[in-house]
């Protein structure tokens, strides 16, 4: 009896390791995301996105035959909740890790991705985050375009159209203040003039004089380094009303629906700069997302999907590549490596020793507030 | 010279809602002689309302909910009041307490979506100047308020015992006159007040769950300028930042004209203080 007892229990045994030979174990992927706070509008169609993409990776059979296992966690919007993230992600076995979602949150994670040996990738625009003088850069690669190459994308915009003298109008704070300072260099050397230059604070509630500095300056475009939706739609607003008619520009931090619903038809003809065009003229491959979103139940908000599925494919691509045990190190070695991999955004993706900005202009487009909707500008 | 004309109307346009938020502040001071800090909460959550409900029907919801908030304020207050404890400054930390009860609740209902609604689409040129009739609205409706105000303080019955509540409380009592109800009547009053604000800014700039603590402070700043004696001098005070404001944006380049409004209202106050001394010995 007891004899039979044993052997029951060994082929079961046999059996449990035989099944766990034919599925290797999962490969786990972090992803730390500010889903809730203010940067939620970005942080939680990131997740939308990764979770879609590795539900899809997994039904087709995974990466180099094994499943991904993502390892959630929420950094609130809050520094400390994203190093907190970092570390306890990690401490599950995670190989590279997306996010955090913001520049203050991966500035302060770095640090602690470098002693944990895990890479980052941020889909965050913050410069300094892959600054070579950070101690963590080995570690921090960026999985969307910059702040620079988002306003070199509009300035150029701008010149093409013949456009030379432009005014800024920016919020009163970190965000608003880089966009300043990029704004007038890379102005000087795409040959433009900043006239005049305004601020407001976010509460603001009233900006018509504002507005009317940059009418008496008499810009040729002007191009808004606002966050807020409410601040740049009161902004718009407030330009209709003076008579500053010119072409008026949003940097990204405006690509959101909030901003679209709170400009209503007095919007239509602002320009919005956008990776792609995901929720009203996606192109092949956006279209591929879109599909994985939409089967999910998910309505598409655009930029948070394509930075957040851009870092979880950067990662993909890195883990295939790499030749022996997975681990941190090995696959920030073959991140430095990894160059036009699949993704689901337009532009092509590419890291190297020397840049861990992993994409340029080519992944922007301006688009054109119509009705509610953003038409991509040829 | 046209230019400066312009902004200084632009100004005066603008400083009607500082001087229209100023107004409850005055109130609140004068008579229960401490601040409701919750006054730009009540802004907000009627703005809040208003857009989710839209129309007529949601100005009037609108209203309401900062009529319902500013209750409960007032409830706060004459509770603290009954237990014995009516010193001015644990009234405004109750009512700081508030604002952020009522900030939180309106990230927590709405997110961090703008509330902004469209009126009118057409500009007219006054004199040169184009200005959205939105902007003349929210100037007529305040002007109007601080009529009624000045009106009810100072023209009849109930004003007089408004005044005599704050001049000398305990005197005011003896004589039959019901200060706790007048205070907490302020209170509401101030609801409703908040809330006019609220959805006039709402049809103007917009404004989102963060404004409430900034709206409350521009009140104050407009209230205390030319010291908060009454609602004319709070609104004139609102008017002299509006104008401030609008110069120093128009004039001055980003970082500055953020400052210069600030600095204005230091020197007023500081200047304001120096006479105080100076003539102070003028009357007992």
């Amino acid at each position: 009896m007891v004899k039979i007892a044993t052997m029951v229990v060994a082929a079961s045994l046999l059996t449990a390791t035989m099944a766990h030979a034919q599925s290797p174990a999962a490969i786990k992927i972090g992803a730390v995301l500010s889903l809730s706070g203010p940067a939620a509008v970005f942080g939680l169609p990131e997740r939308d996105a990764i979770e879609a993409v590795v539900e899809e990776i997994n039904k087709t059979g995974g990466v180099n035959g094994r499943k991904i296992e993502l390892v959630l966690h929420d950094d609130k919007t809050d520094p400390s909740e994203a190093v907190r993230g970092v570390t306890q992600v990690t401490r599950d076995g995670v190989v590279a890790i997306v996010g955090p979602s913001t520049g203050s949150g991966v500035l302060a994670a770095g640090p602690v991705a470098e002693r944990l040996r895990v890479p980052l990738l941020a889909p965050a625009g913050t410069a300094s985050i892959t600054d070579k003088k950070n101690s963590f850069y080995p570690w921090v690669f960026r999985a969307a375009p910059s702040d620079q190459t988002d306003i070199r994308k509009i300035l150029a915009d701008m010149a093409k159209d013949g456009k030379r003298k432009v005014g800024v109008f920016y919020q009163e704070d970190a965000y608003g203040k880089v966009g300043l300072d990029y704004g007038q260099q890379i102005a000087k050397e795409l040959g433009l003039q900043i006239v005049a230059s305004v601020s407001a604070a976010y509460t603001a509630t009233d900006l018509t004089a504002q507005a009317t500095q940059l009418r008496e300056a008499k810009p040729d475009a002007v191009f808004m380094q606002v966050s807020i939706s409410a601040l740049g739609a009161s902004f718009n607003k407030a330009a209709r009303q003076v008579g500053l008619e010119v072409p008026l520009y949003a940097n990204a931090g405006l690509a959101q629906k909030s901003f679209l619903d709170a400009m209503g038809d007095s919007g239509n003809g602002v320009r919005v700069l956008s990776i792609g065009n995901l929720p009203y003229e996606p192109v092949e491959p956006e279209t591929r997302l879109v599909a994985l979103l939409k089967a999910r139940g998910k309505t598409p908000q655009g930029w948070g999907e394509l930075v957040g599925s851009n870092g979880l494919m950067a990662i993909v691509a890195a883990v295939k590549s790499v030749k022996g045990d997975l681990s941190g190190p090995a696959v920030r070695d073959a991140l430095e490596t990894i160059c036009g991999f699949p993704t689901y955004s337009r532009g092509k993706g590419c890291f190297s020793k020397e840049v861990h900005d992993g994409w340029g202009e080519d992944v922007l487009v301006i688009t054109e507030i119509d009705r509610g909707r953003l038409k991509t500008r040829p | 010279m046209a230019y400066l004309a312009e902004l200084a109307v632009r100004g005066v346009l603008l400083g009607a809602i500082y001087g229209l938020l100023a107004l409850p502040m005055s109130l609140t001071f004068v008579t229960v002689g401490s601040i409701d800090f919750a006054l730009g909460a009540y802004a907000v959550l009627a703005a809040a309302v208003g857009s989710t409900i839209g129309g007529v029907a949601g100005v009037a919801a609108g209203l309401g909910a900062a009529l319902a908030a500013a209750a409960a304020m007032a409830a706060i207050f004459a509770g603290l009041k009954r237990v014995g404890v009516d010193e001015p400054i644990t009234i405004s930390l109750a009512s700081f307490g508030l604002a952020v009860a009522i900030g939180s609740l309106i990230l927590w209902v709405w997110g961090t979506r703008a509330f902004v609604l469209h009126s009118f689409d057409d500009v007219w040129v006054l004199l040169g100047i184009r200005v959205g009739p939105q902007s003349l609205i929210n100037f007529a409706v305040s002007l109007l308020l601080l009529a009624v105000i000045h009106f009810l303080l100072y023209r009849t019955g109930l004003g007089r015992m408004m005044r005599a509540a704050a001049i000398n409380p305990a005197g005011a009592e003896l004589s039959g006159i019901p200060v706790t109800t007048l205070q907490t009547g302020t209170f509401v009053s101030g609801g409703l007040l908040g809330g006019i604000a609220g959805v006039l800014i709402l049809f103007s700039a917009g404004l989102d769950f963060t404004a409430g603590l900034s709206l409350t402070l521009s009140g104050f700043g407009a209230a205390i300028l030319f010291g908060a004696h009454g609602p004319l001098r709070a609104f004139l005070g609102g008017i002299l930042m509006g104008v401030v404001e609008a110069l120093s944006a128009g004039l001055a380049s980003g970082a500055v004209s953020a400052m210069v409004p600030l600095v204005v209202i230091m020197v007023v106050l500081a200047a304001g203080t120096v006479g105080g001394v100076r003539f102070s010995g003028d009357r007992p």
